[in-house]
């Protein structure tokens, strides 16, 4: 059952590297780091599973023998933020582009080579 | 004192980084000044940290919030951090004292922050001792970066810094992943105890992980092929950051991934791993060279030399696999590479510190721009003059005691085909410095107009001319520093056994 979970993420990452490997829009490929982030976040937190256990949260009947494991979810907290920030960044430099080339199309965007 | 204040190397930057808004109208002096001013505190925190932990033999383990490891996070700081450390540190001022000149372009206090959480976030890697905070600090670093690639606002910078983080995106989902599934096979994130554990976990599940975090970090490590970002961004972004790209970014990524793969030296399918890292190193090199050999402008030139100086240590750090870790080989091989480190960050420092001051004396960096660079400005002139000779090679110069050293332990170790490339690849360099070192001393005829050169870049170049000399005359001062550094990367055993675990969690 667990591993359904496991499929399900890495597909995730693997539509969201296509994405950014295959798309000429800029957008879409920033949308596809988005998705693989989010398909990383899902395999973090379902390594952390344990099939019938609640959140995390110390209360009344939740023990640590009741709980699924804390410290990937800790870690998907963090990576979450950091992927909010990197998409933010990245968002405003795409906005800079398209002021100074007119478009978002990566195979025209190729003034620095060589 | 207590070697818990070792935590104001993260702390200090921080905290000032984010007090820049507080004095952003007291101008442009004020800004750049207190900058100035948070680096040489942290140079005076570095340089107490250098000494302490070489006089006492001892690495300061920070133990955040006074949690045991593995249950809080720690940071190590051992004889390679310690001098690393000190070496950001020491960058980051010479370049602090360059933004008074190089830096026109508002808003300054923006900068200003990003360019201490630079700094932070390298430190903080070095430093770090548990792997998902070195993911978060790399992340630090890598966000800054993109953002200061993109500073300059034209068009050529938002580019580059767009492919940047493309590459670094991809690159830290992969890190993440490796990192799943290293959590998933050990139960833990502190590298003491990963490095415990790593003979136990099953070998292909750490071969995967490996492969994945060396393709994480390979971004930030500019190894070949996941460096194609790296020429743009250092082309377009601002001279100081460029250099300071050069000097310790670079390095920052390349420990990050040395310290990880040593770590699972106990691993059966390490040394498959390692021979992926010794290909990769000898392309970077090659492909390094050969790409700067084409390039007209300088800047660009440089750092695609750069880049494959990186895949040179790369190489020597990668050499482990095959000798073994605890061979003299691989002592050997290891501390060249550091030697190679620290002698790359003084070269390339001192190299765009120059080029960055003819940008903005002359108004670009095209090799047009050099000719008869000697008569108009000598003393930068005669700078790329010795920085170009030391990274070529040439005997009385740092660079060549390292490149020897890493050449010899390349042989030794059997792998002489790299070896053989490399020297071709040094050829290569050797051309392209010297048609630059010919075109500013012997070209250009009819510019003579002398331009007066500003006395603090003046003396910084010297002063970093003078230690490239000083290295190259006795290198065996630095090289007994070095060693000692290799040998807290190389040693896993001493590094675990200077972690004072509490033992919680089960073995895999």
């Amino acid at each position: 059952m667990i591993s359904a979970y496991y499929f399900g993420s890495i597909a995730l990452i693997m539509i969201g590297l296509y994405t950014v490997l295959v798309k000429k829009n800029l957008l879409k490929i920033l949308v596809g780091l988005s998705i693989m982030e989010t398909g990383v976040n899902l395999l973090l937190i379902s390594i952390g599973y344990i099939s019938g256990r609640s959140a995390p949260i110390l209360s009344e009947g939740v023990g640590p023998n009741q709980a699924v494991d804390p410290i990937p979810q800790a870690l998907v907290l963090t990576a979450i933020v950091i992927g909010v920030a990197t998409t933010a960044m990245a968002l405003s430099v795409a906005i800079l582009l398209y002021k100074k080339y007119g478009t978002l199309n990566i195979e025209e965007i190729r003034r620095l080579r060589g | 004192m207590n070697g818990q204040y070792a935590a104001l190397l993260i702390a200090i930057p921080l905290i000032s980084a984010f007090f820049v808004p507080l004095i952003k109208k007291a101008g442009r002096k004020a800004i750049l000044s207190y900058v100035i001013a948070v680096t040489v505190a942290q140079i005076a925190v570095a340089a107490w940290v250098f000494k302490r932990v070489y006089t006492t033999g001892k690495p300061i383990i920070v133990m955040a919030g006074g949690w045991k490891p593995p249950v809080g996070i720690n940071l190590y700081i051992g004889y390679f951090a310690a001098l690393f450390v000190l070496i950001v540190a020491i960058a980051s001022f010479l370049m602090a004292v360059f933004n008074l000149r190089a830096m026109k372009t508002e808003p300054l206090d923006k900068y200003a922050m990003l360019f201490l959480l630079l700094m932070l976030g390298a430190t903080g890697m070095i430093a770090t001792g548990d792997i998902f905070n070195l993911f978060v600090f790399m992340e630090i670093t890598s966000i800054t970066a993109y953002a200061l690639v993109a500073y300059n606002k034209t068009g050529e910078a938002a580019e580059a810094s767009m492919k940047y983080m493309i590459l670094g995106g991809i690159g830290s989902s992969f890190f993440l992943i490796g990192i799943a599934l290293i959590y998933g096979a050990t139960g833990t994130l502190n590298m003491a105890q990963l490095a415990q554990f790593a003979g136990l976990v099953n070998s292909t599940v750490v071969q995967a992980a490996l492969a994945l975090l060396i393709f994480g970090l390979a971004v930030e490590a500019e190894l070949f092929p996941l460096n194609a970002w790296a020429p743009d961004a250092y082309q377009a972004s601002p001279h100081p950051i460029t250099a300071m790209f050069a000097a310790f970014v670079v390095k920052a990524g390349l420990y990050a991934m040395v310290r990880v793969l040593f770590l699972f030296q106990a691993s059966s399918g390490w040394s498959g791993i390692m021979k992926l890292l010794v290909i990769m190193a000898t392309l970077t090199v090659v492909f390094g060279e050969f790409s700067a050999l084409r390039q007209r402008d300088v800047k660009r030139m440089v750092a695609y030399s750069s880049i494959s100086q990186i895949g040179l240590a790369a190489f020597g750090f990668a050499l482990v696999g095959k000798a073994g870790a605890s061979t003299g080989v691989a002592s050997l091989a290891v501390s060249a590479a550091v030697f190679h480190m620290v002698n790359h960050a003084i070269v390339k420092l001192l190299l765009f510190l120059a080029v960055g001051y003819v940008a903005i004396a002359l108004g670009g960096t095209k090799l047009e721009h050099f000719k008869g660079l000697g008569r108009r400005m000598p003393v930068t002139a005669f700078s790329i003059t010795i920085a170009a000779f030391a990274v070529v090679g040439i005997p009385m110069f740092n660079v060549f005691w390292s490149k020897v050293k890493l050449l010899i332990a390349g042989v030794e170790a059997g792998y002489t085909w790299s070896v053989f490339l490399i020297l071709g690849a040094s050829v290569v360099e050797a051309v392209y410095y010297f048609r630059l070192v010919h075109t500013m001393w012997f070209s250009g005829e009819d510019v003579n107009e002398k331009i007066s050169e500003s006395v603090p870049i003046m003396a910084m170049m010297l002063a970093l001319v003078a230690v490239i000399i000083y290295i190259g005359l006795y290198p065996n001062t630095v090289w007994h520093v070095v060693q000692k550094a290799g040998s807290d990367l190389l040693n896993v055993g001493s590094y675990v056994k200077h972690v004072p675990l509490i033992n919680v969690g089960v073995r895999p």
